[in-house]
């Protein structure tokens, strides 16, 4: 870990992750530095860090559930505390499990467990899903969706067992969407949101396929943009536009090497100003 | 006849799913003044029609240990019950406590209770699956109203047994990052099966837990 690292995203490595190399290497694209910072480090090592990402992979094999027991790891007490300073906090699927559970998504209480991640909902199959899917990006507060257009469709892939945005709490989803949280949601390839399987590859309510908190600077999502970060990770025959620029680009290296679709998260970070 | 039918399942080796939890819970949600131990396991309550208790025993017995849904015999232990007509298998519920809990029960005020916590999903289609996988499979026995989920035996302290039930709430129901662990309201409810007070028999000397030390007095809730 660098002494400071002002002009660096943290990425938090719990016991079981396994996408931090991918992400801090999608964070490297966009010209900031990136960090694995180990769950069990001194907390305070976070504050001069510009953002914090929580990979996916798994956190404590999942044990009990699905982010729980990260949740209630020390170190994210100061992730919290930083999330509330207004620092940009990003988890990726077991990313954004842990910070459902920690009750920073969506964040209306502080620290109150209003969301869950569920376990999918499909038709005809249950468990582990992983595919292409397409996001709609939604007129919302998100700091991390600066990049895209208000209604840009952006493919992606899932790759998960519980990705189900659920809540008790039909008040709670009303303020959610009143207040600009519901930041992406799963939508077809033309932009159409549909309730059903495989356009909503898991039944999350609403389509959520990423909330962020009122204040727009924590981002939960389930999808994975370091697995979209560059081209020659598009598959060829992805419908819409970057399936086309993908099998156009097929043979020629440095056409493969530029961005992909999911690369824009992480820029979002440094075009912000004013990082406290 | 039909009849209630349980099965409880669990490892043979160190369950790392209970240990996590009993860390988190004593370590990071500071709770081992109360608690005393905790024990896992993946649980399916059933009602069966058959002839006679043996029969719906011996059959729903026969599908279970061959069908790793449900149990596999290289990993796990198992008890099947069928209210009035027996159980089978090498599990044995009423002595499944961990072993440290005697010798601290010894200086406890009040008592040592013992909560066997369902906790199942909420709108999940997985419990009609299991009912559609025994009954395909089973011969001249059918199962309904099929509940299936894990069960936590949570053993903790408490004045009296109301006061050890409402803390049982605080520590399963996961209400913010500081409060609670084991489910997740927002797509899991909980009922307690049944409570036991844990108390030391009379006739044995050490006081020895897990295995004649404590005469549980189970009682269904």
């Amino acid at each position: 870990m660098a002494d400071t690292f002002k002009d660096t995203v943290a990425i938090i490595q719990f016991p079981g992750v396994n996408c931090e190399y991918e992400t801090a290497a999608a964070v490297r694209s966009v010209g900031l530095d990136a960090d694995l910072f180990r769950w069990n480090e001194n907390p305070e090592l976070l504050e001069e860090c510009m953002a914090v990402i929580l990979p996916g992979g798994f956190s404590y094999q999942d044990r009990i559930r699905a982010g729980v027991v990260a949740a209630k790891d020390r170190i994210m007490d100061k992730v919290s505390e930083l999330a509330r300073k207004g620092r940009p906090v990003l988890g990726i699927c077991n990313g954004a499990q842990v910070l459902v559970e920690s009750g920073l998504i969506p964040g209306i209480h502080w620290e109150r467990v209003d969301l869950a991640l569920a376990p999918n909902v499909m038709m005809d199959r249950e468990g582990y899903y992983c595919n292409w899917v397409f996001l709609r990006n939604e007129d919302s507060r998100c700091i991390w969706t600066t990049a895209f257009g208000t209604g840009e469709i952006i493919p992606i892939p899932v790759a998960h067992a519980e990705g189900r945005f659920v809540t008790e709490d039909m008040d709670i989803l009303e303020e959610m969407k009143q207040n600009g949280q519901i930041a992406l949601r799963y939508c077809s390839s033309r932009g159409e949101v549909d309730d059903l399987f495989p356009l909503n590859p898991n039944g999350s309510l609403e389509n959520m396929a990423g909330v962020c908190n009122p204040e727009g600077n924590v981002l939960a999502m389930m999808p994975h943009p370091e697995r979209a970060s560059w081209l020659r990770q598009v598959p060829e025959d992805l419908l819409g536009s970057w399936g086309r620029k993908r099998w156009r680009a097929a043979g020629d290296v440095s056409k493969m090497e530029m961005e992909g679709p999911g690369r824009r998260f992480f820029a979002a970070v440094l075009s912000r100003e004013g990082v406290k | 006849m039909k009849a209630r039918v349980e099965l409880w399942v669990r490892l043979k080796v160190v369950d790392l799913v209970s240990q996590t939890a009993w860390m988190t819970l004593v370590e990071k949600l500071e709770l081992g003044d109360d608690l005393r131990g905790l024990v896992h396991y993946s649980y399916w309550g059933m009602d069966a029609e058959g002839s006679d208790g043996m029969t719906i025993l011996s059959e729903i017995d026969r599908v279970v240990r061959m069908d790793s849904a449900f149990t596999n015999q290289n990993k796990h232990l198992y008890r099947l019950i069928v209210e009035g007509g027996g159980s089978t298998g090498d599990l044995v519920l009423e002595k499944d406590f961990p072993m440290n809990v005697a010798a601290k029960h010894q200086s406890e005020r009040g008592g040592i209770f013992s909560f066997d916590c369902l906790v199942r999903e909420l709108h999940s289609n997985r419990e009609e699956g299991f009912k559609k996988r025994l009954n395909a499979r089973l011969k001249a026995v059918s199962v309904s109203d099929l509940k299936a989920g894990e069960v936590w035996r949570v053993i903790i302290r408490g004045r009296n047994e109301d006061e050890a039930a409402k803390r049982i709430k605080e520590i399963i129901i996961t209400r913010s990052r500081r409060e609670g662990l084991l489910l997740n309201p927002h797509y899991q409810g909980f009922e307690i099966i049944s409570s036991t007070r844990l108390e030391k028999e009379r006739n044995d000397p050490k006081g020895r837990v897990g295995t004649a030390g404590i005469n549980p007095a189970r009682k269904r809730v």
